[in-house]
Parts: structure tokens; sequence; C-alpha cells
């Protein structure tokens, strides 16, 4: 799990698919706090 | 032929790969990862190690780097790159490679001489690693066995991780980018025990001619 504070939490999946998770072998799901 | 060796914070096996670089052609320099200039260089290594702490994932930080946004341009340009182990790794973050590095059939980190096999060829050269099975979707196991993109294979009962298929390497559909999990690097010199790493740098010097 990782915790972070976003200014613009639209951009989270983006941050996903980009750099916290390899979509091509790893699922995520995000949760606002 | 001139070679530049990346080094990022948590590399450990450039100085090999510089020193194998220079057996292979004779010249080779060291690029720090926060360097974006390639100029006089004609191929690259991502070297083995454990680039940015291996933190996220392993290479998952270092594709960031602005090394790396060279070695992109570098690699679309058609000329060599290779990743070795977590150079391997970077690769495939980057998107320069298909399929994913994931941890050890075993999770166990393996240390040992392994025998691969490419194109009826044998080599004998050592790999060390924690997560080194190499992974992709069937579709593009197949894709790359088509294009004849699966570069080297462990020889039969050598698999240390649980690769699929037996993949201990992989090329970009250009055959310019190489990714391989164990480490040539390391078996450049008789002392120990094995120059067969040293045809892979020449493989690699081979996309020049």
């Amino acid at each position: 799990m990782v915790e972070l504070e976003a200014e613009d939490p639209e951009r989270l999946a983006e941050l996903c698919e980009k750099l916290l998770a390899n979509p091509l072998i790893e699922d995520y799901e995000i949760q606002t706090l | 032929m001139i070679w530049g060796v990346l080094q990022f914070p948590g590399s450990c096996d450039e100085r090999d790969a510089l020193y194998a670089c220079m057996i292979a052609t004779g010249e080779a320099r060291l690029v720090w990862h926060e360097d974006r200039d390639l100029s006089g260089i004609d191929a690259v290594v991502v070297p083995g190690g454990f680039s940015y702490g291996d933190y996220l994932r392993a290479g998952a930080i270092a594709r960031f780097s602005p090394a790396m946004e060279a070695v992109a341009e570098h690699a679309a340009a058609g000329k060599p790159v290779l990743g070795i182990c977590n150079g391997f790794q970077v690769l495939c973050e980057a998107g320069l490679l298909p399929g994913a590095l994931l941890r050890n059939e075993g999770m166990r980190f393996v240390c040992r001489q392994v025998e691969l096999v490419a194109d009826g060829e044998s080599l004998s050269i050592p790999a060390k690693h924690g997560e080194g099975r190499y992974w992709a979707p069937e579709e593009t196991l197949d894709a790359l066995e088509e294009s004849g993109q699966v570069a080297y294979r462990y020889a039969p009962g050598q698999n240390p991780n649980g690769s699929a298929r037996d993949i201990a390497g992989v090329a970009n559909e250009a055959g310019n980018v190489l990714g391989l999990m164990p480490h040539p690097e390391h078996a450049v010199d008789p002392l120990t025990g094995s120059t067969d790493g040293l045809r892979v740098f020449q493989r690699l010097e081979g996309v020049l001619r």
C-alpha cells in the first residue's frame, strides 16, 4: 500500500499507470481518505 | 566502438560492465544517471544492481532518470542498448522491451553459473538475481517466438527462476535493444572460468555494422 497526499486526485490513476504500478503485472485500487 | 555504461545510485555491476566493454572493443566510459548527453557513444549498457534501491519495483524509478530519456532516443535511432539484470528490468519498465521480471519462482535469490543457448550456440555465464522470472502474456510470448526476439534461453534444466519458456533474454523488434538476466560482464576473463560473455557484447557490436 502506498499512502500519499495529492494536490490533484484526478491524476492518481495516471500516477498509478505510469509509476506506482506496472499495469502489465499489477492491479491497483485508489482509496480516498 | 565506444560504449557508455549507465551508473545509477545503487548500481553495482557498472565497473565490471565497463571492463567488459573495454575488453570487447577498447573504449568505454561511465554515464551518470543525471546526464542526458550520450554524444560520441555508439552503444549503451544499462548495468546490473539495485538502481534507486529498487524502490516501488526494480527499475520503476530508474526508467524516469535523465539518462534513460537519452537511452530511449538512442534506441529509437537504432543504436545498440544492452540491459543486464537490473538493466533488463529497467528496459522493461521503460517499455523498450516487452514483458516484465517477477520474483523468482522459488522466492529466493539465486547465484550460480548457468548455461544459455542462442542460435545453436551455448554460453556459460553467471546469474545472480532475486527478480529474474521473465513473464509476458501468452500472446506476447508467441509473438516473440515468431519474430525471433527470444535472444537467449536457459539450457534444458538450467532455468534458475521459473522464467516463461526458459527465456533468459529478449530483444526488441528491431534487434538493437537486448535485455539479459544473467551477467555476461562477469564472464569475460579466463580467470573467472568463462569468456562467453564477450559474445553478448560482440552481438550488440554487430548491430552497428
